[in-house]
């Protein structure tokens, strides 16, 4: 099965982005003659495989592909081509490289080619060890990778720790760059909306980017084809992503970690007893007809569904060889053969459910989770406290400790004094004294603080109406299902954007940290509007727009910068699936997150 | 204060990386601790640099005594853990005191360790 996910039902043309990510990566290769090696940025292996598959690199005169380690290229080839992400400490790896094979006095060509773009920083790191004059330097302008029909990500892990604690922005500047490519191919936006310091960040610089490029008239005369634009900046909602991610594809996200659009599973899982085999990599995309119905559901659902789809098979099975050969049509026999095609997916699915259940039906998980859920509710403080104590002397991972901690701090307004200092030294004694710059970086981040004022997190509840009771996770109305009774801070943003504006929440709308805007930008408008739209921040809420009027359904991109859960995106696909909703969705981001990744992210490598 | 600060993280990550010399790890970690102490807001960072130290000099002892190198770079935790481990309970008891380790913390740890070695009967007593 092939792991690039099909774009064919896409809302916007996403297959034509992935078109041109091809031939600008095919343009690179051929600019090297003859037969080359490829190595890579081992972060970049997984991306590039949703981008290109490996015949296509082979049919460019690729031999083979290696990960960059601190070990040679082991290959007689004269070609060697390094696709890496800007970062300093691959090129002194690259350096220490090249310099092994001039003490051998080996003679070879290299290219090293940034994505999305090569940085002085990296050209200075290269010219100090003396090999920039040797190497030829190239960009692949890569931005963001299309991971299903409605998901787009740039995959920059440490997005949300380089700009919130290290002060680094050059992930927004991506994002801006990456945002003004899908403009040039889809006509500018005309509404953007946007929360938090980083949506105000980025949409600077876009403006920027637009006014640098203005008389390029090329993008104002294509139709817009996505009408309004979200930013949300992930600090903004810090608490959706520490909650356990109930969806199907979220918990198999939470326990067996997604990467790439992928899992890899062990064969025991799928069912092969045979000893020795490697991990099978399976697929999860929208490719999957049954994995696209199941991985928006809840997963106390996925459960049933499963069992309903073998029953009605093995229903079909009975009619089939009960009724005798006399009485079948071959227009019935081929129905029910079309039918056996998907027992793979059925199977797989059941194995995978199978294997999760075994995690979520033990009481340490289900401790957690109601302890997650009065969390969210703003209640019992102190339970929770000596939760997590308990947690931090039972020496459970750090990451899953620090999930609840940051839980409790988010949603009690930080932690009182004495246990502020308290926790933090349990944390330190149990984990080690290095972790004092993960406490640090938590801080930066406001993903921990010392209880200062009342919590507002009661009337940021309240307002956004987070927590909705008696919800069946069977039949769903509201979005909280993906959490089971928890509506996620992000999605209901969404839901007052499109809304009528951000107005009408106004009073717990300043309760969230950053400024929000809303402005326009016009395709047909000049350039003197669209600078007096940048100057004209806040305010000038417009009417609703119109949704289009050629009776299809307006294309909405949200764009999470600092990274989104699989279940928000369960959600957004639940709201674009509601009877009378008058848009598509589109999901752009830095990378696909969840709580545990987000916080290895600030737990500093030593 | 936030130049000193930084300066004093970054010391103490070229002090994390120069492991083979303990002596003068020590004496940098004591001194990143000075730099802390002399600005109030950050008692909290002091102190835990502080400890670190301590810390490193307590698992060096240990190491001299025992002549196993499993105790440098481990946490406080996993340091009694190991002491209880190996039997050693006098020491295990002196960090418990010298760091102040809560009883809920000691008792865990106790628990833990006596579980993997598997020694029921001190298990029973305790």
């Amino acid at each position: 099965m092939a792991q690039i996910p099909s774009l064919d039902h896409a809302p916007i043309n996403l297959s034509a982005l992935r078109e041109q990510a091809q031939k600008e990566l095919i343009q690179i290769l051929s600019s090297v003659r003859g037969k080359k090696v490829l190595v890579l940025d081992p972060k970049l292996s997984g991306p590039l495989a949703l981008v290109a598959q490996p015949s296509l690199l082979k049919e460019n005169g690729v031999e083979n592909l290696y990960h960059l380690s601190a070990d040679p290229v082991a290959s007689e080839c004269k070609n060697v081509i390094y696709l890496m992400r800007p970062r300093m400490g691959l090129m002194k790896l690259i350096s220490s490289q090249i310099q092994q094979d001039n003490i051998q006095k080996l003679q070879k060509n290299y290219t090293v080619v940034f994505l999305p773009r090569r940085t002085i920083i990296c050209e200075k790191v290269l010219e100090e060890e003396g090999i920039l004059g040797s190497v030829t330097i190239l960009e692949y302008p890569l931005y963001l990778i299309p991971f299903d029909e409605d998901v787009l990500s740039l995959e920059l892990d440490m997005a949300f720790k380089e700009t919130k604690v290290d002060g680094d922005l050059s992930a927004l500047w991506y994002l801006g760059r990456a945002i003004t490519l899908l403009q040039a191919q889809f006509g500018v936006i005309p509404n953007i909306k946007g929360k938090g310091k980083a949506a105000v960040q980025v949409a600077d610089i876009l403006n920027r980017m637009q006014r640098e490029q203005m008389p390029d008239a090329n993008a104002a005369v294509v139709t817009p084809e996505i009408d309004t634009m979200i930013l949300i900046d992930r600090q903004v909602d810090l608490v959706t992503p520490m909650c356990w991610q109930l969806t199907y594809e979220g918990l198999i996200d939470e326990f067996l970690t997604i990467s790439n659009g992928a899992v890899e599973l062990d064969p025991t899982i799928m069912g092969i007893a045979q000893s020795g085999v490697k991990k099978a990599k399976v697929p999860l995309n929208s490719s999957d007809k049954l994995y696209r119905e199941l991985r928006d559901l809840n997963f106390g659902v996925v459960g049933q569904v499963l069992r309903n789809k073998a029953t009605s098979m093995k229903q079909d099975y009975n009619d089939v060889t009960g009724g005798g050969p006399q009485h079948q049509s071959v227009s019935e026999l081929k129905d029910f053969v079309k039918k056996l095609n998907a027992l793979p997916e059925l199977t797989r699915h059941t194995n995978i459910a199978q294997h999760l259940s075994t995690f979520t039906t033990k009481s340490k998980f289900l401790t957690r989770l109601s302890i997650e859920q009065t969390l969210v509710e703003g209640l019992s403080y102190d339970i929770s406290f000596e939760f997590v104590e308990e947690m931090i002397h039972r020496q459970e991972p750090i990451t899953s400790v620090l999930r609840l901690l940051v839980l409790l701090s988010l949603t009690s307004g930080g932690l009182q004094k004495k246990h502020f200092d308290y926790l933090r030294r349990e944390v330190l004694h149990t984990y080690g004294f290095e972790h004092m710059f993960t406490l640090s970086n938590l801080e930066k981040a406001g993903l921990l603080k010392k209880q200062e004022a009342k919590s507002s997190w009661q009337n940021i509840k309240r307002g956004f109406r987070l927590v909705v009771e008696d919800q069946d996770d069977a039949n769903p109305t509201d979005v909280s299902y993906v959490y089971s009774g928890y509506a996620p801070l992000s999605i209901r943003l969404v839901q007052h954007a499109l809304k009528g504006g951000w107005k009408a929440v106004d009073e717990v709308f300043k309760l969230l940290p950053g400024q929000s805007f809303d402005r326009k930008q016009g395709s047909q408008a000049d350039q003197s509007v669209l600078s007096r739209d940048g100057s004209a921040r806040e305010g000038s809420v417009t009417a609703d727009s119109a949704p289009a009027v050629d009776g299809r359904r307006a294309v909405v991109l949200v764009v999470f910068i600092g990274g989104v859960t699989y279940a928000e995106i369960s959600a957004l696909r639940f709201l674009g699936a509601q009877e009378g909703m008058k848009y598509d969705f589109v999901i752009a981001t830095t990378k696909l997150i969840n709580g545990t990744s987000l916080l290895k992210s600030m737990v500093e490598e030593s | 204060v936030f130049l000193r600060e930084s300066w004093s993280c970054a010391q103490s990550i070229v002090v994390r990386q120069g492991s083979a010399l303990q002596g003068p790890r020590v004496k940098l970690i004591e001194q990143a601790a000075d730099l802390y102490a002399q600005t109030k807001d950050y008692s909290f960072e002091a102190k835990a640099a502080e400890e670190h130290a301590k810390l490193l000099k307590v698992q060096q002892d240990l190491e001299a005594a025992t002549g196993q190198p499993i105790f440098v770079d481990s946490s406080v935790s996993d340091t009694i853990r190991t002491c209880i481990t190996l039997g050693n309970h006098r020491a295990a008891q002196r960090i418990r005191t010298d760091f102040k380790v809560s009883d809920k913390r000691f008792y865990w740890l106790k628990i833990f360790a006596l579980a993997m070695t598997k020694n029921w009967d001190a298990l029973e007593k305790f």
